[in-house]
Parts: structure tokens; sequence; C-alpha cells
């Protein structure tokens, strides 16, 4: 473990110089995801302008939800992006065989091989949303509360890496994983909102097969003490288990990988 | 033995490549569908919401609003315009060189290119068209005056997005940068386009920003036609604005191109 966290450090500081050399393009990389988020941002704001609120929540709690969303989705966008380019960049080029003859675990080097400074901007923005909605809401800070906040990013990022991680592993089969991702990956669009504007099946699909409402809505409701709230403690249980699952259908696609001879 | 069964495996393995690149495009065809549906739904549901307690938001009806944000979903591929990871390729592998010394009008070349996208992006919009009317209830216009109206400014429109991104586009000359660039104008139009609300709901400061850039002009301005949210006996005077647009987008495009080309480094190639 701690010759993989060094490891991991290596590659970091390594990935940062090369970041560096082109400043500018950090620059744009991190403001790039920002203005993104800043378009849905402003639409929101425009709209809630005219009601006062969406289904019972009001502007303020849709920003809590869409600030935790954002920060568990950095987290995945900053460490694990390289999953969307699996089958792109590695396997259709031929580069993948290189990290099977290192001495390293190859969905770690994967990982490892690039961080995304993109990520930057949706983590400020997700910072920037959730202390703006709790200033605004006048939440009541506990150390349940402040666990519940840390459980929610980091089992959300989980919940993110590894449905990427489940979906990219077809790269191993169909050389371009990047259309299978999305399917699934798209979804958490919807957890962008609260869950309550949805009809009953899609709260289900977000809550117990793709779990993206497990890192926004339900620790969003718990935060605001609202009905459902006690779900959100499911969260790390879920990313825990998608983690697992992920890893095993890593190694069992990669028994079946067989390189494309480029 | 073992040598006949390795050569056999390993010409399996170059017989099973070719139904895999078959088999991609095919998946994003559907998968592209799916994806469509998806972002229409979760703006179909969050508009629905909207209206739960009120009738009207900006004078505007539920079903007025999901006529035009619907609309502007399936003709959104008017913002569509490539030129930036276009440029971004052409300098990292070379060719630009030989754009540039073609015998022909390199923008002119670029806009037919765009236009010829725009229409075979509209086509395979058909389908996003059925799931919107089937799905979610889309009411089309039937007045083809109204068609006829949106169709020459929808043109206007991206013709003056087409030389807003030639002006963006020649940025890449100067950072080299991509990528970043690209996702920052897409985000920035997502808004801008006027896509997710319609124009007439945002306080008066903000129709003002958003009208004095471009990216209103290819879906907001034409869309507001199409829906009736701007009276047809309008038209001519949304043409000329846009015409104006085009003209004042192509001088500046071709002005900034003149200067930012003699920066061109060539990465590879």
């Amino acid at each position: 473990m701690t010759r993989y966290l060094s490891l991991y450090w290596l590659f970091l500081t390594q990935r940062l110089k090369v970041l560096m050399e082109y400043r500018a393009n950090f620059i744009i990389g991190a403001l790039s995801t920002i203005a993104l988020q800043a378009s849905s941002i402003l639409a929101i704001w425009v709209v809630m302008r005219q009601v006062p609120d969406l289904n019972g929540w009001t502007y303020d709690e849709i920003l809590l939800v869409y600030g935790l969303i954002t920060l568990a989705k950095s987290i995945n966008h900053m460490f694990a992006d390289n999953l969307w380019t699996l089958g792109r960049q590695y396997i259709r080029s031929g580069g993948f065989d290189r990290f099977l003859v290192r001495p390293i675990d190859p969905l770690f080097h994967l990982l490892a091989d690039r961080f995304c400074q993109d990520g930057v901007g949706n983590f400020l923005v997700g910072v920037a949303l959730v202390v703006k909605a709790s200033v605004a809401l006048g939440i009541q800070w506990t150390l349940l509360k402040a666990l519940m906040l840390v459980a929610a990013v980091v089992s959300g990022g989980g919940i993110f890496i590894a449905l990427n991680l489940l979906t990219c592993v077809t790269s191993f089969w169909i050389v371009d994983s990047v259309p299978v991702t999305r399917l699934v990956f798209d979804n958490h669009l919807f957890a962008q909102y609260p869950l309550t504007i949805y009809p009953k099946a899609i709260n289900i699909l977000l809550t117990w097969i793709v779990p993206y409402g497990l890192a926004s809505f339900y620790p969003a409701s718990y935060l605001l003490d609202r009905s459902l709230g006690n779900l959100a403690w499911a969260a790390p249980v879920a990313a825990a288990l998608l983690l697992f699952l992920g890893y095993r259908f890593w190694q069992f696609g990669l028994k079946h990988y067989g390189s494309t001879g480029t | 033995m073992r040598a006949l069964r390795r050569d056999l495996s390993i010409y399996l393995s170059i017989f099973g490549m070719t139904p895999k690149v078959f088999m991609a495009y095919q998946l994003w065809f559907w998968i592209g569908l799916v994806l469509n549906t998806i972002g229409m739904a979760i703006l179909v549901f969050f508009w629905r919401a909207v209206y739960a307690d009120t009738d009207s938001v900006a004078a505007l009806s539920l079903q007025q609003t999901l006529t035009y944000i619907l609309l502007a979903q399936i003709f959104f591929p008017l913002t569509d315009v490539d030129l930036i990871f276009d440029f971004g390729f052409n300098l990292r592998e070379g060719n630009i060189i030989h754009f540039l010394l073609r015998p022909i009008n390199f923008q002119g070349m670029y806009y037919v290119q765009n236009l010829s996208s725009l229409m075979m992006r509209l086509i395979l919009q058909i389908p996003i068209a059925v799931v919107a009317t089937l799905l979610f209830g889309l009411q089309w216009p039937t007045d083809p005056a109204t068609w006829g109206a949106f169709a020459v400014s929808a043109l206007l429109g991206f013709t003056a997005l087409f030389f807003f991104h030639w002006f963006l586009a020649c940025l890449t000359f100067y950072t080299t940068e991509v990528w970043g660039l690209g996702v920052l104008i897409f985000g920035m139009s997502l808004f801008l386009s006027g896509s997710l609300v319609p124009l007439t709901m945002m306080p008066g400061w903000l129709q003002t920003v958003v009208l004095s850039i471009p990216f209103a002009q290819a879906i907001a301005v034409p869309v507001s036609l199409l829906t009736g949210i701007t009276p047809l006996i309008q038209a001519p005077l949304v043409w000329l604005t846009q015409l104006a647009w085009v003209t004042g987008m192509w001088l500046v495009s071709a002005l900034f191109f003149r200067v930012a080309v003699r920066k061109v480094t060539v990465q590879g190639g």
C-alpha cells in the first residue's frame, strides 16, 4: 500500500510538471468545466427566480444537491478520468500492452497515468455551491453531518469510479467502451436535481441500480433533516460493493484481453 | 499442431476486428439516441415540476415552454461547429500547411463542409424528433410561413456562429490548446444559445448580455420564431439583425485570421 502511495505521488508530480509546462492550457482546462457547470446553474437561477420552489425544494436546497453531485463527480474526474480513454488511447493503439509487462497492477498504472486537471474546475464549483447553500440555508453543522458530507463526497466519487470501471472493461471486447460508459454515466444528470421531481421508476434506478442519488439527493436530504435522509448512510456500502464488483470484472476482462495487434 | 492452433487464434482475432469496428458505429448511433432521450427527459421532468403550482411563467404556458425546449434540443446541431477541434487537429498533424497552400478559399471550404455536416446532423436528429413527439408530446408548428421564416433565420444564425467559431478557432494558433477551449466554448454555448431556458424568462440585463454574443442567433432567435414566441410579423427585422451579425462576424473573423495565421506553429506531420 505504501509502495503504491509513493508510486502515485511520483506519477502525480511528473504529470504536474508536464501540466505546468503548458500553464495556459492548465488554466483553460480547469475553467472549461467551470463554464459547463455555470451554464446549468445560471439556467436554474433564471428559472427559480420565477417560482418559489421545485416540488418543495428551494433554490439553495437545489444548489446543495447540485454541489454534492459535482463534488463526487470531480473525484472521478481528477483521479479516474483515464478509464474513459482505456479503449481509444491504450487498447486500440496497443499501448495497454506496456502496462502488462511492468511490475505494478495494470489498473493502478492506468489510473495513475493521468491526473485530469479539468476535474479541478468541477471540484471548485462543487465546494463553492455547498458552502453557498450551507450559509444560505443556515445548516446547523454537527459531527455526524460533517461526517456525512465527507462520506457522501468520497463514496459518491467511489460510485462514479466503480460504474465507469464496470463499463470501461467492455473495451477488452469491443475496443471503444465510451458509448457504453456514457450510457450509464449520463444518468448522473438526473441526480443534479431532487429525485422527487421524477417518476418512481427513475427514483428506483438512481437509488438501487446506478445509485448516483446516494451521492447527491439523499445526503442533501440528511443535511437538511428531511425524510429519506438516513438512506444516505448506504452510500459507503454501495460504493464499496460496486468497487469490489468493478475490480473483479476488470480482472475477468483482463484475462480475456487479446491485443489489437497494433 | 500447436503452431497451427496459434496461427488460427491470431487470424481469428484479426477476423474479429472488423465486426468490432462496424459495431462501434452502430452502437454510437443507438446509444446517442438513448443519451438524447435522457437529456430530454430530465428537461421535461424539470419543467413539469416548475409548472406544478402555476399555469404561466414569464407569460409562457407549460406547453409553449416544452415546445421551445424540445425544438431547441432537436435543432441544437445548429450550434455544432467543429472548427476549434479541426484547427487543433490540423495544427498537430501539420495538415494546415496543405490547406493554406490550396488554390481555394480556406474559410469558404470550411463553411461548405460545416454546412454539409449540419444537414447530416439534422437528418440524424429525426429519430430523437420522433421520440420527442411520441414520448414527450412535442407539438410541431404547422404553418408553412413560420417554417420558412425559421429556415432563413436558422441559416443566418448558423452562418454568424460559423464566423464567430472561426474567430475563436484562430486562438488555437496562439494557445495550441484545443480540448479545454472546445469544452469552454461548448459550456458557454449551452446557456448563451438559449437552449436551456427561453430568453423571455431571463431578466432584462441578462437578455442584453445573451443577445450581444452570437450563440443565441443560432438557437434562441430562430426557435423563438418557430414557436411563435417572436411573432411572424417581426421576421424581416430578425433577419436584418442576423444579417448584420453575419457581416460583422465575417469581417472580424477574416481580419483576425490574417493576423493570427502568422503565428501558426505546426507541431508535427
